[in-house]
């Protein structure tokens, strides 16, 4: 056995890589500069934990995720790794000072693109050896998408001061031009680019065309209550996900809703209870899916035209990462196109936003945080008129991605060629179960629902806490 | 239906004197010197910081429901319960909170059991990796450390936590209804705990009502927690107690008047007014029963005020002053304060 698979042996407990690891792993400890994408699912987290294991130094991960660091920072300490920290806002200033203190005793560490402008601490990274740098979901980097993150774009200040450090930077999603952004602001010199193909051949696609939302939820009921899961219903308000898991419950579904606005510990509940398999079916908005770890999804519906290419691409490689068959419906309906355009807009500043952030100094609008974020970066960078002409055209290229993904649903096109090639890509192997539109049987990936409608029992505190502890 | 009654409860103990937002700040644990003053005014002890997190709207829904209900009346300034609000009070279990001296830390105490449960469960399955329910750093600090000092991975252990959650929960104040609650939020191996809409469900109450028959519980377990009965459990009720019932602001104050100063040398010291320092006084007083009056009210004066109370059956200050003009505001709360600690 050579090193490297000993290494994943022994810490992750893999007998062999999957496509395109090695390669990635060799070259990071080579210190070459790496920019790779792969799909989500596909092992993204192994290529910067992996080389760690071989090289002396510390490991630094610019995470722009919050939600998303906690998880890795989790995954890599049920692997048994305690040399782990997050630094991030959520410390306080003696945790952070503490970690400073302690920063070379530490093989992974975490951090947002907003601490990087942080003294205290890029004076204690400068103390300590670093073995490479990983720049996480570096697709935000790229000021041309909605997902840019301007405290991100700072990174390549940061990077001076670690020129000799080689970069890794992975993203499930970019464009040609997204990675050429990427190349630049990471300083990368010649990078080694690794590009998976984001066909998840283990995926079908389907789309239907219904009148109104009534159709919508007799078709949801009628496929979640005679086929099995395990499946996630993505839809876009709160409200939504409880009434449709208000409408599956009654049927006898093992069902819960899951929204950003719930306490933290139920959420952690009903993801733990999903992956556990004590439920069947999650209702959710887009907040659901991060750090989701289960490999056997079968089903992933969406009610809704999504706002996003990349994003709907990301919720529906959420299922078969055991690689056993899937399917991935969508639902739509023809004003859908006008909400979806509606929803990515809630977002985005208006021209009058622009103009009063432009006006006055401290001023409190009426937007996310990110935004907020994005306007204050160009504020400094661009005059008042061009900043309203750029979201003019970041607003325009959204209208047309949306329009762009309702003509894929729409016309008689196979759905996975369109959407491969919407990222530059060609299909070069059609799976056999492609999409609604290769006219398969789609019927036949489709298991019918073995669970009788459950029931609830009784409760019983002895009987439960006999199960949780049985000695 | 049980946090309509607890609600109903409150705006009763609270005589018609005060107006809908008051419960609302005594369940919030606001600390300021009406709602510190009212808890000993009014007896509310118990009720003080249960829900810390209590959203305003949640609360406001809740009043709303009752009004429309007709068991309560309410203006601007004043809120009582109605002859329908009595009755539906007064043949009901009466419940059992320890809010003072635990002010929504009773929490720190679950979060130790839960993680301590999901570890040991966890161990016995033979899965050693797994994700924590329990988020919270210090939670995990603690745990590991109260793990390790016990030989956690033995079967006796085991047995023996279990044994000692089981007979805690056979607790006879509890109703069956806390300990299915207590359980069934529980997580371990390959069994996750359930979420509060779930056990809500299963019930058929609301969220809010399970939440607070959730705490309900664990205030009545902790209540029966001593070291020689349950020294394992007791070991994870460490720091949970409040200490000092005081703010750290009047604290501070506390400190300042041991030292000899006066209320205006310490509003001056501390860039306060003197109306906050009063308050700090009110504050201190209904802590500590053996704190010093003489500088601000005679014991003639307590006695005048207390009486008129007495005679007048009210505790509004209007009122009070209108007999008593040459005493102050805060003469008179100082006096009420004091009077609710010699009755009870």
């Amino acid at each position: 056995m050579d090193k490297l698979t000993e290494v994943l042996k022994r810490k992750f407990g893999y007998d062999s890589f999957r496509e395109g690891q090695k390669e990635i792993i060799e070259n990071v400890i080579a210190g070459q500069d790496v920019v790779a994408i792969l799909p989500t699912g596909m092992g993204k987290s192994l290529l910067y934990q992996l080389p760690g294991y071989l090289m002396e130094g510390s490991v630094v991960i610019v995470s722009p995720l919050l939600s998303l660091m906690q998880d890795q920072v989790e995954q890599l300490k049920m692997l048994g790794e305690k040399r782990v920290v997050a630094i991030n806002s959520f410390l306080s200033f003696e945790q952070k000072e503490m970690v400073f203190r302690n920063l070379s005793t530490y093989k992974f560490i975490f951090t947002s693109p907003e601490m990087l402008q942080n003294d205290r601490f890029n004076h204690a990274l400068s103390a300590i050896r670093i073995a490479y740098i990983v720049a996480d979901e570096a697709h935000c980097i790229s000021q041309w998408g909605f997902d840019f993150r301007p405290d991100y774009l700072r990174i390549a200040k940061w990077l001076q001061q670690f020129r000799q450090t080689n970069v890794l930077a992975l993203t499930a999603t970019a464009t040609s031009k997204v990675v050429e952004d990427i190349k630049t602001t990471l300083l990368m010199r010649e990078p080694f680019e690794y590009i998976h193909s984001l066909d998840r051949p283990a995926i079908a696609y389907e789309a239907i065309e219904v009148k109104d939302a009534q159709e919508k939820l007799a078709w949801i009921i009628g496929r979640v209550s005679s086929t099995e899961g395990p499946g996630i219903l993505y839809t876009q308000s709160r409200k939504k996900t409880e009434m449709y898991a208000h409408e599956l419950q009654k049927r006898g579904i093992r069902v819960a809703y899951y929204h950003a606005k719930m306490e933290q510990d139920d959420r952690i509940l009903v993801q733990q209870q999903f992956q556990q398999g004590q439920l069947d079916w999650i209702c959710a908005t887009n907040a659901f899916g991060m750090g989701i770890h289960k490999d056997n999804i079968r089903q992933i519906i969406h009610d809704h035209i999504p706002t996003s290419i990349a994003s709907y691409m990301q919720e529906v490689g959420r299922a078969a990462r055991d690689g056993a068959q899937s399917i991935a419906s969508l639902l739509f309906t023809a004003t859908d196109v006008e909400q979806a355009f509606y929803v990515a807009m809630q977002d985005f500043p208006e021209e009058a936003d622009i103009r009063l952030a432009y006006e006055s100094e401290n001023i409190q609008l009426q937007l996310p945080e990110t935004t907020t974020r994005i306007l204050d970066y160009w504020k400094e960078e661009l005059k008042e008129q061009e900043t309203i002409q750029l979201f003019q055209t970041i607003k325009q290229k959204k209208w047309a991605e949306i329009l762009a993904l309702y003509t894929m649903l729409q016309n008689e096109t196979c759905i996975r060629e369109q959407l491969l090639r919407y990222f530059d890509e060609e299909l070069t192997k059609r799976p056999k179960y492609c999409c609604s539109k290769c006219t398969i049987p789609l019927q036949e990936i489709l298991v019918d629902r073995k669970h009788p409608p459950e029931h609830k029992e009784e409760m019983n505190w002895k009987i439960k806490l006999d199960e949780l502890l049985h000695s | 239906m049980y946090f309509q009654q607890l609600l109903l409860l409150i705006i009763h103990k609270f005589q018609g004197e005060r107006s809908s937002t008051a419960p609302y700040y005594l369940l919030k644990g606001k600390k300021s010197g009406q709602t510190i003053q009212d808890v000993t005014y009014f007896q509310l002890h118990s009720y003080f910081s249960l829900y810390p997190k209590l959203a305003k709207e949640t609360y406001e829904e809740a009043i709303k429901n009752l009004h429309a209900e007709g068991l309560i009346v309410m203006n601007e300034s004043r809120v009582a319960i109605t002859e329908k609000g009595l009755h539906q009070i007064v043949s009901i279990r009466r419940p059992f909170y320890s809010g003072w001296i635990l002010r929504g830390k009773e929490f720190i105490f679950w979060g130790r059991v839960e993680l301590i449960v999901q570890t040991l469960s966890q161990f016995q399955g033979n899965e050693k990796k797994f994700v924590p329910v329990q988020k919270s750093n210090e939670i995990h600090h603690f745990v590991k450390v109260f793990l390790q000092e016990r030989d956690f991975q033995s079967s006796s252990f085991g047995a023996h936590f279990k044994k000692q959650l089981f007979h805690l929960l056979e607790n006879p104040l509890l109703l069956e209804i806390h300990r299915n609650l207590f359980v069934y939020r529980l997580s371990g191996y390959k069994n996750s705990g359930l979420t509060w809409e779930q056990l809500a469900s299963h019930h058929h109450m609301t969220v809010l009502d399970v939440k607070f028959l959730f705490i309900e519980c664990l205030h009545i377990l902790l209540n029966d927690i001593t070291e020689e009965k349950y020294p394992d459990l007791h070991a994870l009720t460490k720091g949970i107690y409040v200490q000092t019932p005081l703010t750290d602001s009047a604290f501070k104050t506390s400190k300042l008047f041991e030292k000899g100063y006066t209320i205006e040398e310490i509003a001056r010291m501390r860039f306060l007014k003197e109306n906050t320092i009063e308050d700090h006084v009110i504050e201190i007083v209904s802590a500590d029963p053996t704190f010093p009056l003489q500088a601000f009210i005679s014991k003639e004066q307590v006695q005048k005020v207390l009486h008129i109370a007495q005679e007048r059956q009210t505790k509004k200050l209007k009122i009070i002053r209108e007999e008593l003009p040459d005493l102050s505001y805060f003469q008179i709360r100082l006096a009420l304060t004091k009077g609710e600690e010699i009755n009870g």
